[in-house]
């Protein structure tokens, strides 16, 4: 029993890590989103602001980015959910012979790279394009038309997979009492078995547009010129890194967890109601007697996400109002550091001068500079040396440019050593 | 004539309007979106970097020059190989099985855990709360980690605050936030088909095993690992190929002296301009992809049939 007890102490150690792996960085992105600081993070905490959302709504192409993966995303649900129905179907029509090389075929662009598909389809419609001397403008060079069947590759396998496990269910036996009383083929598919796949075409659209949304890989081939969400996302985050991209980061957590509860509360919905037809003994039974009831603990967590939500928008539009003041308070704070910081390296400098007048300077000069080493890493206090070091009367021994390397850290060694 | 049989029952069955919508909308995607495009990248690897205005022209033969560049190098070059080049796509192959091992690794007891240990509702919990960071954006996700990790991210910040080493160690060019990053991007991949496998095994034989007086690591070595195989095979195979094909976590992850191939890929159709090099290098990655895999498939005894869910 005890070897139990050592086993569930080290499994609850790693299960605390591992979320804490998965969250972690989530909840830290999400923080950083309402610090001042304009460097995201989360440590020294400076000022809750609610800037970096108003920074995000005002990016042009951000926002242009995100008109282009809505419509991307909406073209690639009309062309991926029939292309993955078809496919299903076929997949249930074909001889046993052709089925696995047929499945081998329509799966492989899942595993296949993004980028190879980005690069196959961009050469393929390209050199297509160059052979039937379709000008510049035409549609098989459109950035938006390539990206939409790119992208529509793989997703209409992962739409297959979702008809493919709605159809296991299917009675075709249906379909064939639909022909026998007279429908026609087209009557029998659209009465019968289009309304039974209802469900996963929903799931289906789902999953296809956020998959487009989210695409990097195969996007940033097929799309030349034109810039997604994901894109831009991308070269704002390789080339300078700022909060307003956590702030797009919350909305996203926010939306994602929204919709996971929305989704988990239709599902016990209708998780009860079958419940309750299968204990009535009814086929089309009555709903649950007190849904009211029922749904509350629900409705609950779904208000108490609300005020929660609601509570962190006051709170971020309250501090609208005196978030300057804080940073005011910062400022001056970092400043009060840095004239402090300066007065002690004047003084350090006095002393050093009155030493190297008394005695030989280099052996015993070096263990008192090393003390402003503590914090030369500190990007301020650079600058506050320049600051301080003009006035000086010794002016370091570099004829050409005396402040040329002042930032360089070992600057202050030099010096000393030189003296 | 068998096909001529197919056909005729094909249309029998679904119609003339329906069969030639299902039998043109299959068509479509599996010739002009899926094989016609791979085998264009590929003819297009065999190509010179032309003009437009060049193709067909007796300049535009077939030529093996791109496929030797990843080898040997330019002319300009040395030494006897391209190591640059080979380098990087070494050393993407090999940290990208690293991650798939670390991720096997980290995930199999959380699966076993939600397939067998958890009950109703903390497993639907555990699920949702896993699918929850799949779904933010990858760019997102990379940009997280470097928050972490960057020069003045929280781990340096608490490191050097709690004083266990004084200067800013740099988590970016050494990689640990390129690798941290992409295990992450892919847990999920590893756990759902691990999770579907052992979830289906009966429990009794995990009881009648712990009857027997079994040990928990045999159960697990005996019993549950030889089971589950084909999902282990199933997470592995994704997570191995996506980490090798993965393109943002490196551009953004990545240190400044160290290269993705599909960086290398990106670098020459966006930089360089040379498409049939960048057709080419794009083409190995594949072929070493499925190779491995299929190497992989082969050490476990898995057959292709049993991945496909």
């Amino acid at each position: 029993m005890t070897s139990r007890g050592v086993m569930k102490f080290f499994f609850g150690i790693y299960a605390v890590m591992f979320f804490g792996y998965l969250f972690g960085p989530l909840i830290i992105m999400s923080i950083s989103a309402f610090n001042s600081s304009s460097y995201p993070r989360v440590t020294p905490w400076e000022c809750l602001t609610g800037e970096w959302f108003v920074k995000l709504a005002n990016d042009a192409r951000l926002v242009e980015g995100l008109q282009n993966s809505f419509l991307i995303g909406i073209c690639v649900v009309l062309v991926a959910v029939p292309l993955g129905l078809a496919g299903a179907i076929m997949l249930t029509q074909i001889g046993n012979r052709v089925r696995s090389f047929y499945y081998t075929v329509v799966i492989c662009p899942i595993l296949v790279p993004g980028v190879v598909l980005g690069i196959s389809t961009l050469i393929f419609w390209r050199r297509l394009g160059n052979m039937v001397g379709a000008e510049d403008g035409s549609l098989l060079f459109n950035d938006i038309f390539l990206t939409v069947l790119g992208q529509a590759t793989f997703i209409s396998a992962y739409c297959m997979l979702v008809f493919i496990a709605r159809l296991q269910r299917f009675d075709p036996v249906q379909e064939e009492a639909a022909l026998d009383l007279g429908a026609t083929n087209v009557q029998a598919f659209t009465k019968v078995l289009l309304p039974f796949l209802k469900p996963a075409m929903g799931s289906a659209a789902v999953l296809a547009f956020l998959a487009s949304f989210e695409n990097y890989n195969t996007t940033v081939f097929t799309s030349q010129a034109t810039s997604t969400l994901t894109m831009v996302l991308a070269s704002k985050v390789r080339y300078g890194i700022d909060p307003s991209i956590s702030a797009l980061a919350v909305i996203i957590i926010g939306l994602t967890l929204a919709g996971a509860i929305i989704y988990e509360v239709l599902r016990r919905r209708e998780a009860r109601i079958a419940a309750q037809r299968l204990a009535d003994g009814l086929p089309g039974g009555k709903p649950a007697p007190k849904p009211g009831f029922g749904a509350l603990p629900q409705m609950a967590g779904i208000m108490i996400l609300l005020v929660v939500v609601a509570g962190v928008a006051t709170t971020v539009v309250a501090s609208g109002y005196n978030a300057e003041a804080c940073k005011a308070e910062i400022m001056q704070e970092k400043l009060r550091i840095q004239e402090k910081f300066a007065e002690e390296q004047r003084k350090l400098r006095e002393e050093r001068m009155k030493q190297q007048q008394n005695e030989a300077p280099a052996a015993p000069a070096q263990p008192k500079a090393a003390s402003p080493f503590g914090n030369v890493f500190d990007p301020n206090n650079l600058g506050s040396q320049s600051g301080t070091a003009k006035p000086e009367p010794e002016a370091p021994a570099k004829p050409a440019s005396p402040f040329g390397n002042v930032f360089d850290p070992n600057n202050l060694k030099q010096q000393s050593g030189e003296q | 004539m068998l096909l001529v049989n197919y056909f005729r029952w094909f249309f029998t069955k679904n119609g003339l309007v329906l069969g030639s919508i299902l039998m043109g909308a299959v068509a479509f995607w599996c010739i002009v979106m899926i094989i016609l495009p791979q085998m264009f990248m590929l003819d297009y690897s065999f190509r010179l970097n032309l003009a437009p205005h060049e193709y067909g022209t007796a300049k535009d033969v077939l030529t093996l020059e791109n496929y030797e560049y990843l080898l040997y190098g330019s002319s300009a070059n040395t030494d006897s190989f391209n190591f640059q080049d080979l380098g990087v796509f070494w050393r993407t192959i090999v940290a990208a099985l690293f991650v798939t091992a670390f991720d096997l690794a980290i995930c199999y007891p959380i699966a076993f855990y939600m397939a067998k240990v958890a009950q109703g509702g903390l497993s639907r919990l555990l699920v949702l709360s896993l699918i929850v960071p799949y779904w933010v954006n990858e760019i997102l996700r990379a940009f997280a980690f470097r928050i972490i990790f960057g020069a003045s991210g929280i781990i340096n910040e608490t490191g050097m605050d709690l004083g266990l080493w004084d200067q800013p160690i740099d988590f970016i060019r050494a990689d640990v936030a390129l690798y941290a990053g992409l295990s992450y991007a892919y847990i999920l991949l590893m756990i759902f088909p691990i999770y579907n496998a052992i979830e289906s095994l009966d429990t009794n034989q995990l009881e009648a095993a712990r009857d027997l007086g079994s040990p928990w690591w045999r159960i697990h070595w005996r019993v549950i690992i030889p089971y589950a195989k084909p999902g282990i095979t199933s997470g592995c195979t994704m997570v191995f190929m996506l980490t090798a094909g993965a393109l943002a976590a490196p551009q953004i992850l990545g240190g400044p002296s160290s290269l993705w191939f599909t960086q290398r890929v990106y670098e020459l159709f966006n930089k360089a301009i040379h498409w049939p090099r960048g057709s080419a290098y794009a083409f190995v990655l594949l072929v070493a992809c499925i190779v491995i895999v299929l190497l992989l498939m082969r050490l476990f005894k898995v057959r292709l049939g049993e991945i496909a869910r």
